[in-house]
């Protein structure tokens, strides 16, 4: 960019380095406990916690719990971000108004609101106890937190992605006779699936370190989250560590690749 | 002139990196004026930061800053040195024995608090737990009911939170003492984390309150601040009375790691820790053991008695306390 102003003053520049220093501020703050971690935790203490008896087992919880909550996600959040987005009626913005107030619903309060509504001794908990499920301290119970947890991240950021989508496409598609449930598979669903895989990522990350709601409904079985926790209660930190790091591990790759197709799909 | 941009944007980066990576600490530092900065058992919760705090900060003139937990979670933390408060409180003296000598040498025993079995007043056991309450039929019953199938009981547990400990050794010196059948005690209790009953120290009175417990455990002073009914249990089998101590200790447990725990009395144990703020730190618990404090103590359902000194290097300012 060319500037009139004198060289020596620079505003372009100033600005540009502020830029830089802040981004790299708040880069390292943000990241810096992660750094803490790999650097507080080494190899052999990670071994060492993974051989513990049943060590093992909290690993297979987390991702098999969070891979079911993903599946619902899927399934039942794409539906209504699809209406939530592309519907003009005007109830839709309740249902939108709804998800959002789920958002700004701190977790610990959405699990003690779950022993409210899900509880054995509820109509909704007496229902379920019918088909032999029971949302306190059971596997389903861990799959309940997580989808609450984590589905206002997918669904807004599902929404988000329908709500971008050319207009001037669908239209033709409408004219040339498609039906809408056509125009979805074959048009508003492929344009999408890169972002929506994005928001996946995101609701998956929320999902397998859920924390708040489980601890209420879901002391047992041990997932990840509850591992570190227990056994920094037990045992302390030390030992406590190597989980949040197995966890990292565990939960890092599907958001990275989801990230990096996300972003080729854009070019 | 460039370079020492670059040099001031690595600085400021380089201090934001070894600040974080260093986990800077969180305590808070005696800038103006000093502060107790107490961590305290969970179940203190209620009474430090809804009287005890703001009464002692009021009077006093000190800072006050509090953070509950479970006993043991938190010591593991100071050791660890994740939090740096300058008095620690739990309840029975073990977590503190874990901060000695490095941390502490001595502690200070002022109050109890009794295990009880608190009750939710709807649900269909509901009328027979009040009769007991009421004496109208023998405790013994209780245990009787606690084992029936379909009786929701909840506790937490033991391998992170001494009342979970207690409830577990309460079972047993009930079943010894009243002579009950000794299958009671992996009838009522199951594995020493069952699933079915050990619930997280955050949740299990809310889950008594929303109705889906039929009756926890508790400590009595929990019980009476959350207005829950509850049934007293006799002195030798609760846990709350220092002198019998050695009665409480033939109660033993084996936590999941193998260590053996025996049963001790649940009493309020406070110790000062570290050099900052330490007048600030003495204060809140000579504050504890004076009349004011005694008396929110007592209000809130504990028991109070002649405060026990234990180890050395006790401050002067707190062994002088009336």
């Amino acid at each position: 960019m060319q500037t009139n102003v004198h060289p020596s003053i620079r505003p372009a520049t100033w600005a540009s380095w502020l830029a830089v220093a802040s981004t790299i501020v708040i880069w390292l703050v943000l990241v810096g406990p992660l750094i803490t971690l790999v650097l507080k935790v080494s190899p052999s203490e990670i071994v060492t916690a993974l051989r513990q008896p049943g060590a093992l087992s909290p690993l297979g919880v987390s991702v098999g719990s969070a891979l079911i909550a993903l599946l619902i996600l899927v399934l039942l959040g794409t539906p209504l971000a699809y209406t939530l987005a592309r519907s003009p009626r005007r109830g839709v913005r309740w249902l939108e108004a709804g998800m959002l107030l789920m958002l700004l619903m701190p977790p610990l309060v959405i699990g003690l609101l779950l022993v409210f509504m899900l509880g054995p001794l509820t109509p909704l908990g007496g229902l379920l106890a019918h088909v032999h499920l029971s949302a306190t301290n059971t596997f389903f119970a861990l799959i309940v937190a997580e989808v609450y947890e984590a589905a206002p991240y997918y669904v807004l950021g599902a929404q988000s992605t329908f709500v971008g989508l050319d207009q001037g496409m669908l239209d033709q598609a409408s004219l040339l006779g498609d039906t809408p449930r056509q125009r979805f598979f074959r048009i508003s669903l492929p344009l999408s699936l890169p972002q929506l895989t994005s928001s996946l990522a995101i609701a998956w990350a929320r999902a397998i370190g859920a924390f708040g709601a489980v601890i209420i409904i879901a002391y047992h079985p041990y997932g990840l989250p509850m591992q570190v926790w227990t056994t920094l209660n037990e045992v302390g930190l030390q030992r406590a560590l190597p989980y949040a790091l197995v966890l990292l591990v565990v939960s890092l790759p599907f958001p990275l690749l989801a990230f990096f197709w996300s972003r080729r799909a854009r070019r | 002139m460039k370079g020492s941009r670059i040099r001031m944007v690595v600085a400021t980066g380089m201090s934001a990196l070894v600040l974080s990576a260093c986990g800077a600490s969180t305590g808070a530092s005696p800038v103006s004026h000093q502060t107790a900065n107490v961590a305290y058992a969970g179940s203190l919760q209620l009474l430090n930061e809804g009287t005890i705090g703001p009464a002692f900060a009021k009077t006093s003139g000190y800072g006050y800053l509090g953070r509950g937990a479970g006993s043991f979670g938190l010591a593991k933390e100071i050791v660890a040195g994740e939090i740096s408060p300058n008095v620690f409180e739990s309840i029975g003296a073990a977590p503190i024995a874990e901060l000695e000598p490095s941390k502490t040498s001595w502690y200070v025993s002022f109050a109890a608090s009794p295990i009880v079995v608190a009750y939710n007043p709807h649900t269909s056991y509901a009328p027979t737990l009040k009769k007991i309450s009421q004496g109208k039929l023998p405790i013994s019953r209780l245990f009787g009911l606690l084992d029936a199938k379909g009786f929701l009981l909840g506790r937490t547990n033991p391998n992170t939170d001494p009342q979970g400990q207690a409830f577990y050794e309460m079972v047993e010196l009930a079943v010894r003492r009243m002579h009950l059948p000794s299958s009671l005690v992996t009838g009522i209790l199951g594995a020493l984390d069952n699933p079915a009953e050990v619930f997280s120290e955050t949740s299990l009175e809310a889950r008594l309150e929303a109705g889906q417990l039929d009756a926890a455990s508790a400590f009595q002073s929990q019980a009476i601040q959350l207005h829950l009914p509850y049934i007293a249990l006799p002195a030798a089998i609760n846990f709350g009375n220092p002198r019998l101590a050695k009665d409480y200790a033939s109660a033993r447990l084996t936590l999941t790691d193998g260590a053996v725990v025996h049963g001790v009395p649940l009493l309020v144990d406070a110790t000062v820790l570290g050099h900052y703020d330490a007048r600030a730190a003495d204060a809140f618990v000579r504050y504890q053991l004076e009349s004011l404090g005694r008396r929110a103590f007592i209000h809130a359902g504990y028991t109070v008695f002649k405060p026990i000194f234990v180890g050395a290097d006790v401050p002067r300012s707190v062994r002088n306390a009336d």
